[in-house]
Protein backbone atom coordinates (compact mmCIF):
# COMPACT_ATOMS: atom_id res chain seq x y z
CA UNK A 1 0.00 0.00 0.00
CA UNK A 2 1.28 3.87 -0.93
CA UNK A 3 -0.58 5.95 0.81
CA UNK A 4 0.71 9.91 0.67
CA UNK A 5 3.55 10.07 2.81
CA UNK A 6 2.35 10.99 6.29
CA UNK A 7 4.48 13.97 7.51
CA UNK A 8 7.54 13.03 8.93
CA UNK A 9 8.70 14.28 12.61
CA UNK A 10 11.75 14.75 14.23
CA UNK A 11 12.95 16.13 17.20
CA UNK A 12 15.09 19.69 16.91
CA UNK A 13 18.43 20.17 18.98
CA UNK A 14 16.28 20.63 22.05
CA UNK A 15 14.18 17.51 21.78
CA UNK A 16 11.07 19.55 20.63
CA UNK A 17 9.20 17.31 18.41
CA UNK A 18 9.05 19.54 14.54
CA UNK A 19 7.06 18.84 11.55
CA UNK A 20 8.67 18.68 8.08
CA UNK A 21 7.93 21.10 4.71
CA UNK A 22 5.28 18.68 3.49
CA UNK A 23 2.76 19.63 6.32
CA UNK A 24 -0.74 19.37 4.64
CA UNK A 25 -3.76 19.03 6.38
CA UNK A 26 -7.38 20.33 7.45
CA UNK A 27 -8.47 20.55 11.23
CA UNK A 28 -12.34 20.93 12.10
CA UNK A 29 -13.43 21.85 15.76
CA UNK A 30 -16.77 23.24 14.97
CA UNK A 31 -18.12 22.60 18.52
CA UNK A 32 -18.73 25.40 20.86
CA UNK A 33 -17.25 23.95 24.52
CA UNK A 34 -18.83 25.34 27.80
CA UNK A 35 -17.57 24.25 31.10
CA UNK A 36 -17.65 24.63 34.48
CA UNK A 37 -19.51 23.02 37.63
CA UNK A 38 -23.30 23.49 37.30
CA UNK A 39 -22.97 24.73 33.95
CA UNK A 40 -25.54 21.97 33.00
CA UNK A 41 -28.45 23.70 34.05
CA UNK A 42 -26.57 27.78 34.70
CA UNK A 43 -25.63 28.08 30.75
CA UNK A 44 -27.90 25.76 28.97
CA UNK A 45 -31.06 28.44 28.54
CA UNK A 46 -28.67 31.31 27.14
CA UNK A 47 -26.92 28.96 24.89
CA UNK A 48 -30.35 27.44 23.59
CA UNK A 49 -30.89 31.26 22.51
CA UNK A 50 -27.97 32.23 21.49
CA UNK A 51 -28.81 29.50 18.95
CA UNK A 52 -32.24 31.20 18.38
CA UNK A 53 -34.23 28.28 19.54
CA UNK A 54 -37.36 28.21 22.15
CA UNK A 55 -38.29 24.51 21.67
CA UNK A 56 -36.28 21.56 23.16
CA UNK A 57 -36.59 17.78 23.03
CA UNK A 58 -34.44 16.13 25.79
CA UNK A 59 -33.23 12.71 24.68
CA UNK A 60 -31.43 10.39 27.30
CA UNK A 61 -31.96 7.20 28.82
CA UNK A 62 -34.06 5.44 31.37
CA UNK A 63 -30.47 4.74 33.17
CA UNK A 64 -29.81 8.81 32.88
CA UNK A 65 -33.27 9.91 34.36
CA UNK A 66 -32.66 6.59 37.62
CA UNK A 67 -29.50 8.56 38.30
CA UNK A 68 -31.48 11.91 38.17
CA UNK A 69 -29.07 13.39 36.29
CA UNK A 70 -31.44 14.76 33.87
CA UNK A 71 -34.26 15.93 35.86
CA UNK A 72 -32.40 19.35 37.36
CA UNK A 73 -31.71 20.43 33.97
CA UNK A 74 -35.44 19.35 32.29
CA UNK A 75 -36.82 21.61 35.19
CA UNK A 76 -34.46 24.67 34.50
CA UNK A 77 -35.57 24.34 30.86
CA UNK A 78 -39.09 24.92 32.07
CA UNK A 79 -41.62 25.74 29.24
CA UNK A 80 -38.78 25.80 26.63
CA UNK A 81 -38.38 22.04 26.89
CA UNK A 82 -41.43 20.47 25.06
CA UNK A 83 -40.62 16.73 25.93
CA UNK A 84 -38.23 14.49 26.92
CA UNK A 85 -37.28 11.21 24.76
CA UNK A 86 -35.75 8.44 27.00
CA UNK A 87 -36.01 5.40 24.84
CA UNK A 88 -32.53 5.14 23.55
CA UNK A 89 -30.95 1.56 24.66
CA UNK A 90 -26.98 1.18 25.14
CA UNK A 91 -27.01 0.28 21.17
CA UNK A 92 -28.94 2.64 19.11
CA UNK A 93 -30.77 1.65 16.14
CA UNK A 94 -32.57 3.08 13.51
CA UNK A 95 -35.45 2.29 15.48
CA UNK A 96 -34.89 4.31 17.85
CA UNK A 97 -33.83 7.54 15.81
CA UNK A 98 -37.29 6.81 14.15
CA UNK A 99 -39.18 7.18 16.45
CA UNK A 100 -37.50 9.56 18.49
CA UNK A 101 -37.50 12.43 15.28
CA UNK A 102 -41.18 11.79 15.35
CA UNK A 103 -41.73 12.69 18.76
CA UNK A 104 -39.66 15.96 18.21
CA UNK A 105 -41.13 16.27 14.88
CA UNK A 106 -44.82 15.93 16.68
CA UNK A 107 -43.61 18.51 19.73
CA UNK A 108 -43.14 21.37 17.25
CA UNK A 109 -39.30 21.12 18.41
CA UNK A 110 -36.43 23.75 17.66
CA UNK A 111 -33.47 22.07 19.23
CA UNK A 112 -32.13 18.75 20.48
CA UNK A 113 -29.82 18.41 23.76
CA UNK A 114 -28.83 15.09 24.76
CA UNK A 115 -28.36 13.90 28.10
CA UNK A 116 -25.93 11.18 28.23
CA UNK A 117 -22.95 8.77 26.87
CA UNK A 118 -22.11 7.75 23.21
CA UNK A 119 -25.55 5.64 22.21
CA UNK A 120 -28.01 8.61 23.23
CA UNK A 121 -25.62 11.31 21.81
CA UNK A 122 -25.62 9.76 18.56
CA UNK A 123 -29.44 8.96 18.32
CA UNK A 124 -29.65 12.84 18.91
CA UNK A 125 -27.24 13.28 16.04
CA UNK A 126 -29.32 11.55 14.14
CA UNK A 127 -32.51 12.86 15.00
CA UNK A 128 -30.80 16.32 14.11
CA UNK A 129 -30.78 14.80 10.03
CA UNK A 130 -34.07 13.82 10.13
CA UNK A 131 -35.33 16.86 11.41
CA UNK A 132 -33.85 18.92 8.61
CA UNK A 133 -33.70 17.01 6.11
CA UNK A 134 -36.69 13.99 6.25
CA UNK A 135 -36.84 11.00 4.79
CA UNK A 136 -35.25 7.58 6.14
CA UNK A 137 -32.06 7.67 7.91
CA UNK A 138 -30.56 4.96 5.45
CA UNK A 139 -30.13 7.38 2.47
CA UNK A 140 -27.37 9.36 4.61
CA UNK A 141 -25.17 6.86 5.23
CA UNK A 142 -22.11 7.31 4.32
CA UNK A 143 -19.20 10.31 4.59
CA UNK A 144 -20.29 14.30 3.98
CA UNK A 145 -23.42 13.79 1.66
CA UNK A 146 -24.75 16.98 3.72
CA UNK A 147 -24.57 20.36 1.89
CA UNK A 148 -26.27 22.51 4.82
CA UNK A 149 -26.42 22.93 8.82
CA UNK A 150 -28.86 20.37 10.36
CA UNK A 151 -31.14 21.43 13.16
CA UNK A 152 -29.31 22.68 16.30
CA UNK A 153 -27.95 19.96 18.61
CA UNK A 154 -26.30 21.06 22.40
CA UNK A 155 -24.68 17.71 24.00
CA UNK A 156 -24.42 17.19 27.62
CA UNK A 157 -21.91 14.15 28.27
CA UNK A 158 -22.61 12.22 31.58
CA UNK A 159 -19.42 10.29 30.85
CA UNK A 160 -16.02 11.35 30.24
CA UNK A 161 -14.11 9.44 27.41
CA UNK A 162 -15.78 8.65 24.21
CA UNK A 163 -14.87 12.63 23.14
CA UNK A 164 -18.37 12.17 20.79
CA UNK A 165 -19.77 15.78 22.21
CA UNK A 166 -17.29 16.86 19.67
CA UNK A 167 -17.47 14.23 17.19
CA UNK A 168 -18.92 14.36 13.67
CA UNK A 169 -19.40 10.88 13.22
CA UNK A 170 -22.64 8.62 14.74
CA UNK A 171 -22.59 4.73 14.80
CA UNK A 172 -26.13 3.36 14.60
CA UNK A 173 -27.64 -0.22 14.75
CA UNK A 174 -29.75 -1.33 11.58
CA UNK A 175 -31.60 -4.21 12.40
CA UNK A 176 -32.54 -4.97 9.09
CA UNK A 177 -29.08 -5.03 7.81
CA UNK A 178 -28.32 -6.74 11.01
CA UNK A 179 -25.01 -4.77 11.35
CA UNK A 180 -24.14 -1.16 12.14
CA UNK A 181 -23.93 1.92 9.63
CA UNK A 182 -21.45 5.17 10.30
CA UNK A 183 -23.08 8.23 9.17
CA UNK A 184 -19.96 11.26 8.79
CA UNK A 185 -21.11 14.65 8.85
CA UNK A 186 -19.53 17.65 9.70
CA UNK A 187 -22.16 19.69 9.05
CA UNK A 188 -23.72 17.54 11.96
CA UNK A 189 -21.24 18.28 14.76
CA UNK A 190 -23.07 19.19 17.43
CA UNK A 191 -23.47 23.08 18.12
CA UNK A 192 -22.33 23.15 21.62
CA UNK A 193 -21.07 20.82 24.23
CA UNK A 194 -21.91 21.56 27.88
CA UNK A 195 -19.00 19.99 30.26
CA UNK A 196 -20.62 20.27 33.81
CA UNK A 197 -18.39 17.82 35.80
CA UNK A 198 -20.77 17.32 38.53
CA UNK A 199 -23.18 14.74 35.55
CA UNK A 200 -19.55 12.43 36.13
CA UNK A 201 -19.24 12.56 40.13
CA UNK A 202 -21.53 9.23 40.19
CA UNK A 203 -19.52 7.02 37.49
CA UNK A 204 -18.27 4.17 39.15
CA UNK A 205 -14.17 3.09 39.43
CA UNK A 206 -14.06 1.11 36.49
CA UNK A 207 -15.89 2.95 34.46
CA UNK A 208 -13.95 6.11 35.47
CA UNK A 209 -11.04 4.15 34.89
CA UNK A 210 -11.79 2.76 31.21
CA UNK A 211 -13.80 5.68 29.98
CA UNK A 212 -10.34 7.89 31.05
CA UNK A 213 -8.14 5.07 29.16
CA UNK A 214 -10.47 5.44 25.94
CA UNK A 215 -9.40 9.00 26.16
CA UNK A 216 -5.88 9.02 26.61
CA UNK A 217 -5.78 6.20 23.74
CA UNK A 218 -7.45 8.81 21.52
CA UNK A 219 -4.92 11.24 22.34
CA UNK A 220 -1.84 8.45 21.90
CA UNK A 221 -3.02 6.96 18.94
CA UNK A 222 -3.72 10.84 17.42
CA UNK A 223 -0.52 11.96 17.62
CA UNK A 224 1.02 8.13 16.14
CA UNK A 225 -1.66 8.28 13.58
CA UNK A 226 -0.38 8.51 10.42
CA UNK A 227 -2.70 11.38 9.44
CA UNK A 228 -1.34 13.48 12.57
CA UNK A 229 -1.25 17.12 12.52
CA UNK A 230 0.12 19.98 14.86
CA UNK A 231 -3.24 21.10 16.06
CA UNK A 232 -4.70 17.65 17.05
CA UNK A 233 -1.20 16.92 18.20
CA UNK A 234 -1.87 20.01 20.59
CA UNK A 235 -4.93 18.98 21.87
CA UNK A 236 -3.88 14.96 22.58
CA UNK A 237 -0.69 15.99 24.19
CA UNK A 238 -2.32 18.43 26.83
CA UNK A 239 -5.36 15.75 27.06
CA UNK A 240 -2.46 12.77 27.95
CA UNK A 241 -1.35 15.41 30.73
CA UNK A 242 -5.07 15.95 32.62
CA UNK A 243 -5.58 12.03 31.82
CA UNK A 244 -2.02 11.48 33.95
CA UNK A 245 -2.45 13.45 36.58
CA UNK A 246 -6.11 13.41 37.24
CA UNK A 247 -7.59 9.97 35.95
CA UNK A 248 -5.81 8.34 39.60
CA UNK A 249 -7.33 11.44 41.27
CA UNK A 250 -10.83 10.73 39.90
CA UNK A 251 -9.90 6.59 41.17
CA UNK A 252 -9.05 7.85 44.45
CA UNK A 253 -11.67 9.85 45.56
CA UNK A 254 -14.49 10.20 42.89
CA UNK A 255 -16.30 13.43 44.24
CA UNK A 256 -13.14 14.84 43.27
CA UNK A 257 -14.81 17.67 41.18
CA UNK A 258 -11.77 19.26 40.42
CA UNK A 259 -10.08 16.33 38.75
CA UNK A 260 -13.72 15.22 37.66
CA UNK A 261 -13.49 17.85 35.35
CA UNK A 262 -10.04 18.16 34.82
CA UNK A 263 -10.49 14.23 32.98
CA UNK A 264 -14.05 15.96 31.44
CA UNK A 265 -12.13 18.13 29.40
CA UNK A 266 -9.08 15.81 28.48
CA UNK A 267 -11.58 13.24 26.83
CA UNK A 268 -13.09 16.36 24.85
CA UNK A 269 -9.85 17.23 23.80
CA UNK A 270 -8.72 14.01 22.62
CA UNK A 271 -11.92 13.85 20.89
CA UNK A 272 -10.95 16.52 18.77
CA UNK A 273 -7.69 15.09 18.32
CA UNK A 274 -8.88 11.87 16.73
CA UNK A 275 -12.09 13.36 15.12
CA UNK A 276 -9.55 15.31 13.15
CA UNK A 277 -6.00 12.88 13.30
CA UNK A 278 -8.11 9.18 13.48
CA UNK A 279 -6.81 6.14 15.45
CA UNK A 280 -4.70 2.91 14.87
CA UNK A 281 -3.97 -0.21 15.92
CA UNK A 282 -5.03 -0.40 19.11
CA UNK A 283 -8.35 1.07 18.16
CA UNK A 284 -8.55 -1.62 15.47
CA UNK A 285 -7.45 -4.65 18.06
CA UNK A 286 -9.92 -3.01 20.41
CA UNK A 287 -12.80 -3.29 18.03
CA UNK A 288 -11.74 -7.05 16.80
CA UNK A 289 -11.40 -8.76 20.45
CA UNK A 290 -14.71 -6.82 21.27
CA UNK A 291 -16.97 -8.73 18.53
CA UNK A 292 -15.02 -11.58 19.23
CA UNK A 293 -15.22 -11.61 22.84
CA UNK A 294 -17.43 -8.68 23.92
CA UNK A 295 -14.85 -6.57 25.74
CA UNK A 296 -16.29 -3.34 26.81
CA UNK A 297 -14.30 -0.98 24.59
CA UNK A 298 -12.94 1.31 27.13
CA UNK A 299 -11.43 -1.65 29.24
CA UNK A 300 -9.55 -3.26 26.09
CA UNK A 301 -8.57 0.00 24.38
CA UNK A 302 -6.88 0.46 28.46
CA UNK A 303 -5.18 -3.36 28.13
CA UNK A 304 -3.98 -3.02 24.81
CA UNK A 305 -2.51 0.17 24.78
CA UNK A 306 0.82 0.04 26.03
CA UNK A 307 1.74 -3.62 24.07
CA UNK A 308 0.71 -1.80 20.95
CA UNK A 309 2.97 1.10 21.78
CA UNK A 310 5.97 -1.26 22.61
CA UNK A 311 4.68 -3.18 19.26
CA UNK A 312 5.11 0.68 17.52
CA UNK A 313 8.60 1.00 18.70
CA UNK A 314 10.11 -1.92 18.50
CA UNK A 315 11.23 -1.80 15.06
CA UNK A 316 13.47 1.28 15.35
CA UNK A 317 11.11 4.15 13.47
CA UNK A 318 12.99 7.49 14.23
CA UNK A 319 9.25 8.94 13.76
CA UNK A 320 7.36 6.91 16.57
CA UNK A 321 10.24 7.40 18.77
CA UNK A 322 10.42 10.65 18.30
CA UNK A 323 6.70 10.87 18.87
CA UNK A 324 6.25 8.43 22.12
CA UNK A 325 9.57 10.60 23.97
CA UNK A 326 7.31 13.79 23.38
CA UNK A 327 4.11 11.55 24.97
CA UNK A 328 6.77 10.81 28.05
CA UNK A 329 7.49 14.34 28.47
CA UNK A 330 3.87 15.21 28.54
CA UNK A 331 3.75 11.92 31.12
CA UNK A 332 6.00 13.40 33.41
CA UNK A 333 8.18 10.73 32.86
CA UNK A 334 11.12 12.51 30.86
CA UNK A 335 12.61 15.63 29.95
CA UNK A 336 13.81 16.87 26.89
CA UNK A 337 17.50 16.11 27.68
CA UNK A 338 17.03 12.49 27.67
CA UNK A 339 17.76 10.15 25.18
CA UNK A 340 14.86 9.75 22.82
CA UNK A 341 14.76 5.95 22.81
CA UNK A 342 14.76 5.84 26.37
CA UNK A 343 12.52 8.64 26.56
CA UNK A 344 10.00 6.17 24.28
CA UNK A 345 10.23 3.41 26.28
CA UNK A 346 9.35 5.41 29.68
CA UNK A 347 6.38 6.23 28.09
CA UNK A 348 5.17 2.76 27.45
CA UNK A 349 6.13 2.03 31.13
CA UNK A 350 4.54 4.50 32.32
CA UNK A 351 1.11 3.19 30.52
CA UNK A 352 1.85 0.54 32.64
CA UNK A 353 2.32 1.97 35.66
CA UNK A 354 -1.17 4.20 35.20
CA UNK A 355 -3.57 1.52 34.76
CA UNK A 356 -1.75 -0.22 37.96
CA UNK A 357 -2.48 3.27 39.40
CA UNK A 358 -5.69 3.24 38.65
CA UNK A 359 -7.08 -0.22 38.94
CA UNK A 360 -7.14 -0.94 35.74
CA UNK A 361 -7.24 -4.54 34.46
CA UNK A 362 -4.11 -5.48 32.85
CA UNK A 363 -4.49 -8.60 30.98
CA UNK A 364 -7.25 -9.64 28.65
CA UNK A 365 -8.13 -13.20 29.99
CA UNK A 366 -9.30 -11.35 32.94
CA UNK A 367 -12.58 -10.94 30.69
CA UNK A 368 -12.60 -14.99 29.59
CA UNK A 369 -10.68 -14.11 26.43
CA UNK A 370 -9.06 -16.97 25.08
CA UNK A 371 -6.28 -18.21 22.98
CA UNK A 372 -9.35 -19.11 20.13
CA UNK A 373 -10.69 -15.59 20.56
CA UNK A 374 -7.12 -13.87 19.83
CA UNK A 375 -6.59 -15.87 16.76
CA UNK A 376 -10.18 -14.76 15.25
CA UNK A 377 -9.51 -11.14 16.35
CA UNK A 378 -6.31 -11.14 14.51
CA UNK A 379 -7.88 -11.77 11.43
CA UNK A 380 -10.33 -8.96 11.81
CA UNK A 381 -8.11 -6.76 13.11
CA UNK A 382 -6.02 -6.55 9.67
CA UNK A 383 -9.10 -5.63 8.11
CA UNK A 384 -10.28 -2.87 10.33
CA UNK A 385 -10.25 0.22 9.04
CA UNK A 386 -8.14 2.27 11.87
CA UNK A 387 -5.04 0.05 11.36
CA UNK A 388 -4.18 1.62 7.84
CA UNK A 389 -3.90 4.85 10.33
CA UNK A 390 -1.30 3.37 12.26
CA UNK A 391 2.51 4.87 12.14
CA UNK A 392 3.63 1.47 12.01
CA UNK A 393 2.50 -0.04 8.92
CA UNK A 394 0.66 -3.71 9.93
CA UNK A 395 0.42 -5.99 6.92
CA UNK A 396 0.61 -9.29 8.58
CA UNK A 397 -2.04 -10.77 11.37
CA UNK A 398 1.08 -12.67 12.87
CA UNK A 399 2.23 -9.15 14.00
CA UNK A 400 -1.19 -8.00 15.70
CA UNK A 401 -1.59 -11.73 17.03
CA UNK A 402 1.85 -11.61 18.94
CA UNK A 403 0.63 -8.41 20.48
CA UNK A 404 -2.85 -9.77 21.89
CA UNK A 405 -0.63 -13.03 22.95
CA UNK A 406 1.26 -10.30 25.47
CA UNK A 407 -2.15 -8.71 26.24
CA UNK A 408 -3.44 -11.56 27.10
CA UNK B 1 7.79 5.60 -22.47
CA UNK B 2 3.91 3.88 -22.03
CA UNK B 3 1.21 5.31 -23.88
CA UNK B 4 -0.79 8.36 -22.27
CA UNK B 5 -4.50 8.40 -21.59
CA UNK B 6 -7.03 10.96 -21.66
CA UNK B 7 -8.31 10.89 -17.95
CA UNK B 8 -12.65 9.88 -18.26
CA UNK B 9 -12.33 8.63 -21.52
CA UNK B 10 -13.72 4.77 -21.76
CA UNK B 11 -9.97 4.15 -23.03
CA UNK B 12 -8.70 5.37 -20.10
CA UNK B 13 -11.25 3.22 -17.99
CA UNK B 14 -10.23 0.72 -20.19
CA UNK B 15 -6.35 0.86 -19.14
CA UNK B 16 -7.18 1.28 -15.34
CA UNK B 17 -9.19 -1.88 -15.63
CA UNK B 18 -6.46 -3.93 -17.84
CA UNK B 19 -3.87 -2.45 -14.80
CA UNK B 20 -5.89 -3.91 -12.09
CA UNK B 21 -6.47 -7.49 -13.15
CA UNK B 22 -2.59 -7.49 -13.97
CA UNK B 23 -2.07 -6.61 -10.34
CA UNK B 24 -1.54 -9.98 -8.31
CA UNK B 25 -1.45 -8.14 -4.63
CA UNK B 26 -4.86 -6.40 -5.70
CA UNK B 27 -6.29 -10.44 -6.66
CA UNK B 28 -5.02 -11.08 -3.23
CA UNK B 29 -5.91 -7.62 -1.07
CA UNK B 30 -9.20 -7.54 -2.82
CA UNK B 31 -10.51 -11.20 -2.59
CA UNK B 32 -13.52 -10.56 -0.54
CA UNK B 33 -14.74 -7.25 -2.31
CA UNK B 34 -17.82 -7.72 -3.83
CA UNK B 35 -19.56 -4.73 -5.50
CA UNK B 36 -19.59 -1.75 -7.97
CA UNK B 37 -18.52 1.97 -7.27
CA UNK B 38 -19.21 5.09 -9.28
CA UNK B 39 -17.36 8.46 -9.45
CA UNK B 40 -18.73 11.62 -10.00
CA UNK B 41 -16.32 14.50 -11.31
CA UNK B 42 -18.14 17.83 -10.66
CA UNK B 43 -17.93 19.89 -13.63
CA UNK B 44 -15.45 22.28 -13.34
CA UNK B 45 -15.19 24.68 -16.83
CA UNK B 46 -12.12 26.24 -15.84
CA UNK B 47 -10.73 23.01 -16.20
CA UNK B 48 -11.49 22.10 -19.28
CA UNK B 49 -14.26 19.84 -17.11
CA UNK B 50 -17.08 21.72 -18.91
CA UNK B 51 -20.04 18.82 -18.11
CA UNK B 52 -20.03 16.46 -14.90
CA UNK B 53 -18.29 12.87 -15.60
CA UNK B 54 -19.76 9.60 -13.98
CA UNK B 55 -18.20 6.38 -14.19
CA UNK B 56 -18.93 3.40 -13.17
CA UNK B 57 -16.34 0.89 -11.93
CA UNK B 58 -17.25 -2.64 -10.64
CA UNK B 59 -15.25 -5.37 -8.76
CA UNK B 60 -15.91 -8.77 -7.83
CA UNK B 61 -13.32 -11.13 -5.86
CA UNK B 62 -10.31 -9.80 -7.23
CA UNK B 63 -11.07 -8.95 -10.29
CA UNK B 64 -12.41 -5.47 -12.33
CA UNK B 65 -15.57 -6.25 -14.08
CA UNK B 66 -17.46 -3.18 -16.26
CA UNK B 67 -15.41 0.13 -16.30
CA UNK B 68 -17.92 2.33 -17.94
CA UNK B 69 -17.94 6.06 -18.89
CA UNK B 70 -21.65 6.15 -18.06
CA UNK B 71 -24.34 8.77 -17.29
CA UNK B 72 -26.04 9.94 -13.95
CA UNK B 73 -28.77 7.39 -13.95
CA UNK B 74 -26.56 4.50 -13.99
CA UNK B 75 -24.15 6.03 -11.75
CA UNK B 76 -26.80 6.36 -9.10
CA UNK B 77 -27.24 2.01 -9.51
CA UNK B 78 -23.34 1.40 -7.86
CA UNK B 79 -23.10 0.21 -4.28
CA UNK B 80 -21.41 2.99 -3.52
CA UNK B 81 -21.78 6.68 -5.13
CA UNK B 82 -18.48 8.95 -4.93
CA UNK B 83 -18.16 12.20 -5.70
CA UNK B 84 -15.89 15.29 -5.73
CA UNK B 85 -14.31 18.12 -7.90
CA UNK B 86 -11.87 18.03 -10.50
CA UNK B 87 -9.61 19.28 -8.53
CA UNK B 88 -9.70 16.97 -5.97
CA UNK B 89 -9.86 14.01 -7.78
CA UNK B 90 -6.58 15.00 -9.94
CA UNK B 91 -5.05 14.92 -6.52
CA UNK B 92 -6.19 11.54 -5.42
CA UNK B 93 -5.14 9.87 -9.19
CA UNK B 94 -2.01 11.70 -8.54
CA UNK B 95 -1.41 10.12 -4.94
CA UNK B 96 -0.97 13.45 -3.79
CA UNK B 97 -3.92 13.26 -1.60
CA UNK B 98 -5.31 9.98 0.14
CA UNK B 99 -8.74 9.54 -0.67
CA UNK B 100 -9.74 8.11 2.60
CA UNK B 101 -8.20 11.07 3.99
CA UNK B 102 -9.79 13.22 1.64
CA UNK B 103 -13.44 11.79 2.62
CA UNK B 104 -13.05 12.31 6.14
CA UNK B 105 -12.26 15.84 5.29
CA UNK B 106 -15.10 16.45 2.87
CA UNK B 107 -13.07 17.13 0.13
CA UNK B 108 -14.82 13.96 -1.76
CA UNK B 109 -18.10 12.38 -0.50
CA UNK B 110 -19.71 8.78 0.05
CA UNK B 111 -22.92 7.55 -0.47
CA UNK B 112 -23.17 3.64 1.17
CA UNK B 113 -22.39 1.18 3.62
CA UNK B 114 -19.08 3.11 5.34
CA UNK B 115 -18.24 -0.17 7.42
CA UNK B 116 -17.83 -1.92 4.71
CA UNK B 117 -15.58 0.70 2.65
CA UNK B 118 -13.61 1.16 6.21
CA UNK B 119 -13.57 -2.91 6.17
CA UNK B 120 -11.86 -3.05 2.89
CA UNK B 121 -10.31 0.15 2.99
CA UNK B 122 -6.83 -1.77 1.84
CA UNK B 123 -8.60 -2.32 -1.99
CA UNK B 124 -9.55 1.34 -2.45
CA UNK B 125 -5.88 1.98 -1.46
CA UNK B 126 -4.68 -0.37 -4.00
CA UNK B 127 -7.43 0.52 -6.96
CA UNK B 128 -6.28 4.22 -6.52
CA UNK B 129 -2.09 3.20 -6.37
CA UNK B 130 -3.14 1.61 -9.50
CA UNK B 131 -4.72 4.49 -11.23
CA UNK B 132 -1.34 6.21 -10.85
CA UNK B 133 0.26 3.29 -12.52
CA UNK B 134 -1.54 4.58 -15.94
CA UNK B 135 0.35 7.51 -18.00
CA UNK B 136 -2.43 10.18 -17.89
CA UNK B 137 -2.55 13.83 -19.40
CA UNK B 138 -5.50 15.46 -17.30
CA UNK B 139 -8.03 17.87 -19.09
CA UNK B 140 -6.20 21.32 -17.69
CA UNK B 141 -3.08 19.67 -18.84
CA UNK B 142 -3.83 19.29 -22.79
Amino acid sequence: MNLPPATSIRQDKENEMVYDDSLSFVYLGPTKIIFGSGSSTSELESEMSALGCSRAVVVTDPGIIKAGLSEKIVKTLGDKCVGVFSDVPQDTGIDVVNRGAAFAREKGADIVISIGGGSVIDTAKCMCILLTEGGSLANYEGIQLLTRLQTPHIVIPTTAGTGSEVTWVAVIYDKDKGQKILIVETYNAPRAAILDPQLTLKLPPLLTASTGMDAMTHAIEAMTSVQREPMADAMALHAIRLLSTYLPQCIKDGSNLHARGQVQLAATMAGWAFGNAMVGIVHAMAHSIGAVARVPHGVSCGILLPYCMDFNISDGDEDAIAIYATIAQALGVSTRDDEPKKAAMAAVNEIFALLKRIEHPIKLSAFGVKEADIIKAADLSIADGAIVNNIRCVSDKEEVLAVYRKAL
Amino acid sequence: MAEAFKAFTQEWMDEWKKTINASKEYKEIAKDWEGSVSITVNADPSKNVPEPVYMFTDYWHGDALDFLICDNAKAQTAKFIMSGDYSRWKQVAKKELDATKALMQGKLKLKGDLTYVVRNVKTINKVVDLLTEVNTIFPDEV
